[in-house]
């Protein structure tokens, strides 16, 4: 479905990545894990169009995306829950949810989406006339969620869902995720810091560091997580990638 | 008491106008961070507009002799276009610009359509009636009001209601809302960037046509730069009204009228060649209680 090639961004003078690949299937979860700075951001970004790499390809079943820009990918089917939530904080949570369907064409079957996704999150029906900047963290990350369903996305990229939220919070926030996915038919790509909670819903895992993709295996083969934090670290791996950047 | 009061409505008036010419001017910074200095410039195009293109220092009445409801349409029309013309040579272009860039593109077109006019006009200031039978006084118990007063006031309001109406209820005024709020993240759900902010620069154009109109009406005359320091007030009202806000922007813009009509009204005589400066004074002070304007918003601070 999702296909990134060897792309490179740059920030000014700072490389953020530097030549990421990786593919996503139709129905996968897959996760993109690394620590702070590894580009992670950078890479769901440059997927939804927000960031230009100046270097490699990014195609949609087959179909570049380069050009398209944000508005058109979101078009396409595919939504960015990014990291920092995002909220539009002086509407009300009924206005942040609506601005997400003006784009759709199917104007008939928004109505129905929309009972659909809110029966999801009780909370947000409760507050839905508050605006969206008085809600709680959790609360937010709830409607920024929600919000991107409404774009009727094919594939929903997820930018560190579990950042800032109690622990309780998180668990609620990827039953939801699941819940959605299963109902929606969604493929997940999502970013975190750690595997832990990851590891047990992802089908696969990749582990940047550095701009650079470390380490690509099924979750199958990752659980005793060893090698997840080799590649996280980079314990003996060290010497060989600063030659490169240096290169 | 009556003198006072006169007072009053002559500040509400003038407040109208630098509330209008500051609507328009927030509305654009909300959306673009673009501090559009050409703003004073679409104003004087809805003025020259209305008038037969010649050197004369009598200028004759073109389409400002129409029937009003035919040439409000197509005054506003004409500079409609002027504004999203400028959007798509000057501003669309450089959208990843930093504001002080586009601030100083502002610049560039306002340059251009002034000597533009002055090469189709003439650099004179031109005498020109519109509306004349407006100036009739209407009296309210010792009150006299230029029932063109009680219009501006009127429309400045109906105007204000409508603009809310529109960001309130409309599918558009919501998209406008989001994307001056984070205009990334509104493109992210498929808003379309390039739209909004052609909106945004139709809706400016037509908040300019009314001061242009009620403004011509009010002075009777046209002068190449006669936009320049309604724009400039309306910078002004933006700022202590708080950059971003549009109700900072009406809030700005009658406070600057008020200081300057009551500065007009009470400052020793010698005194009142430097009003402006007095008025400047005043903003000064009021920002240095309040930098961040009278009603501060997040999303100027938050912005990326
Ligand atoms: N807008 C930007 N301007 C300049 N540098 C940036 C920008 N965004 C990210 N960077 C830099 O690019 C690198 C990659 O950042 P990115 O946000 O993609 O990392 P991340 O993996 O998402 O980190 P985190 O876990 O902290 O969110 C970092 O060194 C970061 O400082
Ligand atoms: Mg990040």
């Amino acid at each position: 479905m999702l296909d990134v090639n060897d792309i490179h961004v740059t920030y000014g003078r700072l490389r953020a990545l530097k030549g990421v690949s990786l593919s996503v299937k139709e129905g996968e979860i897959v996760c993109l894990i690394g620590p702070n700075g590894a580009g992670k951001s950078t890479t769901l970004a440059s997927i939804a169009g927000g960031v230009t790499p100046h270097r490699g390809t990014i195609s949609l079943e087959g179909k570049p995306l380069a050009g398209v820009g944000p508005e058109g990918i979101a078009r396409l089917g595919v939504s960015l829950v990014p990291e920092g939530r995002h909220v539009f904080g002086a509407l009300t949570v009924a206005e942040n949810l609506r601005v997400a369907t003006y784009m759709r064409k199917d104007r008939s079957a928004i109505a129905a989406d929309y009972d659909r996704v809110l029966a999801l999150f009780p909370r947000l029906q409760e507050r839905i006339g508050s605006p969206g900047g008085r809600l709680s963290g959790g609360e937010q990350q709830m409607l920024v969620i929600a919000r991107a369903l409404l774009t009727k996305p094919r594939l929903l990229l997820v930018d560190e869902p579990s950042l800032g939220l109690a622990p309780k919070i998180v668990d609620q926030v990827y039953d939801i995720l699941l819940a959605a996915r299963k109902m929606e038919g969604l493929t997940l790509l999502i970013n975190e810091q750690s595997s832990h909670r990851i590891l047990k819903h992802a089908d696969r895992i990749y582990v940047i560091r550095g701009g650079h993709i470390q380490l690509h295996d099924t979750a199958a083969n990752l659980q005793d997580g060893e090698a997840i934090k080799r590649a996280y670290f980079g314990f003996g791996e060290e010497a060989a990638i600063d030659e490169e950047d240096a290169a | 008491m009556i003198g006072l009061l006169q007072n009053l409505v002559d500040a509400a008036n003038l407040g109208s106008l630098y509330a209008l010419a500051a609507l328009g001017v927030g509305l654009l910074f909300g959306i673009l961070r673009l501090v559009n200095f050409a703003h004073g410039d679409f104003i004087s195009i809805g003025a020259y507009a209305l008038i037969v293109p010649s050197f004369e220092v009598t200028a004759q009445l073109f389409i400002g002799e129409w029937n009003w409801a035919l040439m409000i349409p197509t005054v506003t029309l004409i500079v409609v276009i002027v504004a999203l013309i400028s959007d798509a040579l000057v501003f669309q272009p450089l959208r990843r610009a930093s504001a002080p860039t586009l601030m100083i593109a502002s610049f560039a077109v306002s340059y251009v359509i002034q000597n533009g006019i002055l090469m189709i006009y003439g650099a004179r200031p031109k005498a020109a009636n519109l509306w004349s039978g407006l100036d009739t006084p209407i009296l309210l118990g010792e009150l006299r009001v230029p029932l063109l007063q009680i219009i501006t006031i009127g429309v400045t309001l109906a105007l204000m209601v409508a603009l809310t109406l529109f960001l309130k209820q409309t599918r558009y005024g919501v998209m406008m809302r989001a994307a001056a709020e984070d205009f990334r993240m509104a493109q992210y759900l498929g808003v379309n960037g390039n739209f909004v902010i052609g909106l945004a620069f139709a809706i400016s154009g037509i908040l300019a046509t009314a001061v242009s109109l009620l403004y011509l009406s009010q002075t009777g005359t046209l002068a190449p730069t006669m936009g320049v320091p309604l724009a400039l007030f309306a910078f002004v009202a933006t700022v202590i009204g708080g950059m971003g806000s549009l109700l900072g922007a009406v809030v700005g813009g009658f406070l600057v009228g008020f200081i300057v009509i009551m500065l007009q009204a009470y400052l020793p005589e010698d005194l009142r060649p430097f009003r402006d400066a007095f008025a400047f004074t005043f903003v000064i002070l009021i920002l240095l209680v309040r930098p961040s304007g009278i009603v501060p918003t997040r999303a100027f601070i938050e912005r990326v």
